[in-house]
């Protein structure tokens, strides 16, 4: 068996982060090493909640680390009319069964960090607040950073404003900070993730797995898609699961290696991810941005990854 | 069927120049009442006697009027490594035999839209400029212009920066200006234009027809024909061209209603076309109808028999 890659989650649960923990938990070669929350789709307070559910669910016992209540610089803002007033409306969920760990996400991820003979891969799927302040606080172990493969802006449109994907637009100042790192980065767009559709067909087969992760993964599917479908979407855009997917099975994914700057000012383009696909910049490179996703490959990963678990979970 | 009276705004120009030979020739849809000038490509007194010479070339003594000297708020930059020390890619033309209206640009076109009470349609093929001044200083221009057809702005991404195109770039306050004007605006941004390319093939074919406007073609489009061909690209774009051939003959071209504003608050975006045409977010209104694709095979066709159809 080929060794496995220690990774760090950190998200905003949030359906689509659920489901990027559900193909994190399932994958052999993947071993996660922590958890940190966010504020993002909901409240700290209910992300966290959310996290610590969604672990007990999949039965992952890693550390969980609760972030602060707010971005780097501006006001919180979050996405209730996605997710719903818990931040993961839809099926019912264990109780957490663990307690939250007394480290900061800093603390948590810098001591990830230190102890890892290997290097460690990061997916935030949430705002970068927690990952820029990881940088910001201690510089001195970026060499420890394998990849940063995140899920957030795109290069063709936005979606909560014209320019701004959500995650990014909620802190462009911890997205600027990642962007500029020097660390190798993977970009899961809207690019690829509005094309990462799970379709209503595809429900029912990820349901007929028959055990509880199944079942509640067909829910959050199914609550996930009312809200999309009122908007125009043949399927349930299930963004943050494609940050995993260039971990897992990066060969779904065609990147384009392109010069990307967050947007942190403007009337309309703060939080926008500006790629200069065209080079007229001249700039190097900095980051790897998923542009195509293989949907029937994305789909049956999916469902591939919910067959793992055990009847009770797990 | 009646003709479509035209207002022509441009920067004069390489393809300003191919898309005021387009337009003079789709007089069957087209009636040309009036040409502005703005500075873009190259500064506004080139401009304007390009423009005055290219209508002596087409022997219609277009009434001329010079506009804006620089945009609104920023500095003036040309674009000559594209379009040549002249704008029309070094080409000598014979001097002008007549000249620009005493008028300014903006007044001139505010005669024109009351003359034509509503049915004025204006094509401005460069910085928005001289467009923005009018709607400013004429409060009834709004409810006088049909509609604003444009060469400028992406739906997304940009050539002169990664977020914005050269027209809108270089005065964006002016075409934030048009956008809120409440004036329907035809966008042919860099999604169709840089699909309206003419092949080296093509332009040859053109220049075989020696004509003195083909000889012109030719001679203007060369220094830009090799730029092209430095950057990969299929052929010749002929970015002003779309819109001219938009009012005449929609059905070439495919597009969408969206709303379109543009930044002018930051500098990384400065300029771009901020547009809900593929996101979830949608603006209150939509304000533009943003062109995406053009028939180039047809396109072509139309271009060499325009240009051919010139005869000394």
């Amino acid at each position: 068996m080929e060794k496995r890659i220690p990774v760090l989650l950190d998200g905003d649960p949030g359906h689509d982060d659920a489901m990027a923990w559900v193909l994190a938990k399932a994958c052999p070669f993947i071993e996660i090493k922590g958890i940190t929350t966010v504020a993002g789709n909901q409240t700290i307070e209910k992300t966290t909640y959310n996290a610590m559910r969604v672990c007990t669910l999949l039965g992952i016992d890693a550390p969980i680390a609760k972030g602060r209540s707010m971005p780097l610089l501006c006001a919180p803002r979050t996405a209730g009319n996605i997710h719903g007033q818990s931040g993961l409306d839809g099926p019912s969920l264990p109780e957490p069964c663990m307690e939250l760990s007394a480290l900061s996400p800093v603390e948590l991820m810098a001591k990830v960090l230190r102890e890892s003979d290997e290097p460690v891969a990061i997916i935030p799927t949430g705002p970068m607040t927690n990952v820029a302040a990881l940088l910001l606080a201690h510089p001195e172990l970026k060499h420890k950073i394998r990849v940063i493969s995140f899920m957030g802006g795109g290069i063709q449109s936005g979606n909560w404003t014209a320019a701004a994907e959500f995650n990014i637009l909620v802190d462009p100042e911890a997205a600027d900070t990642v962007l500029r790192s020097g660390i190798p980065l993977y970009m899961a767009g809207l690019d690829i993730t509005e094309r990462a559709l799970i379709f209503p067909n595809d429900f029912e087969k990820i349901r007929s797995v028959g055990n509880e992760v199944a079942r509640v993964v067909a829910d959050w599917l199914e609550f996930f898609y009312k809200f999309h479908r009122e908007i125009g979407y043949e399927g349930a855009p299930v963004h943050d699961p494609c940050a995993v997917v260039a971990l897992i099975k990066p060969e779904l994914i065609t990147y384009e290696d392109m010069y990307v700057e967050v947007e942190t000012k403007g009337q309309y383009c703060r939080g926008m991810t500006v790629g200069d696909r065209k080079g007229v910049l001249g700039k190097k490179p900095n980051v790897h941005v998923g542009m195509k996703i293989n949907r029937d490959g994305f789909a049956d990963l999916l469902l591939e990854a919910v067959k793992t678990f055990d009847s009770e979970g797990k | 069927m009646s003709k479509i009276p035209v207002w022509f705004d441009a920067d004069t120009g390489v393809d300003d120049a191919t898309a005021l030979l387009l337009a003079n020739k789709l007089d069957e849809k087209l009636q040309i009442v009036g040409i502005s000038c703005v500075a873009g490509n190259v500064p506004v007194e080139q401009v304007t006697e390009n423009t005055l010479r290219i209508c002596d070339l087409m022997k219609k003594q277009y009434p001329v009027f010079k506009g804006a000297g620089k945009p609104w708020f920023k500095e003036y930059h040309d674009a000559c490594y594209f379009h040549g020390n002249n704008g029309i890619g070094d080409a000598v033309l014979p001097k002008e035999s007549y000249e620009a209206g005493k008028e300014k640009a903006w007044d001139a076109l505010h005669e024109a839209a009351l003359r034509y009470e509503g049915q004025l349609e204006v094509i401005a093929v460069g910085p928005l400029t001289n467009i923005a001044t009018a709607i400013v200083k004429y409060p009834d221009l709004n409810k006088l212009i049909k509609r604003v057809l444009i060469m400028g702005g992406a739906a997304s991404g940009g050539n002169v920066t990664p977020a914005a195109e050269f027209n809108i770039y270089e005065d964006p306050h002016a075409a934030q200006t048009l956008f809120m004007s409440g004036i329907p605006v035809v966008m042919c941004g860099l999604e169709v234009t840089m699909q309206a390319y003419l092949t080296s093939e093509e332009i040859d074919e053109i220049h075989g027809h020696h004509s003195s406007v083909t000889d012109f073609y030719y001679a203007c489009t060369r220094i830009s024909h090799r730029a092209s061909q430095r950057l990969g690209l299929p052929g010749l774009c002929v970015h002003d061209a779309c819109p001219v051939l938009f009012a005449a003959y929609p059905e070439l071209f495919k597009g969408e209603e969206a709303g379109v504003y543009v930044e002018t608050q930051s500098e990384l975006t400065l300029g771009k076309t901020v547009t809900d045409l593929y996101s979830d977010f949608q603006f209150p209104e939509k304000n533009t109808f943003i062109v995406t694709d053009i028939d180039r095979e047809k396109f072509a066709k139309v271009m060499i028999e325009t240009l051919t159809s010139y005869r000394d």
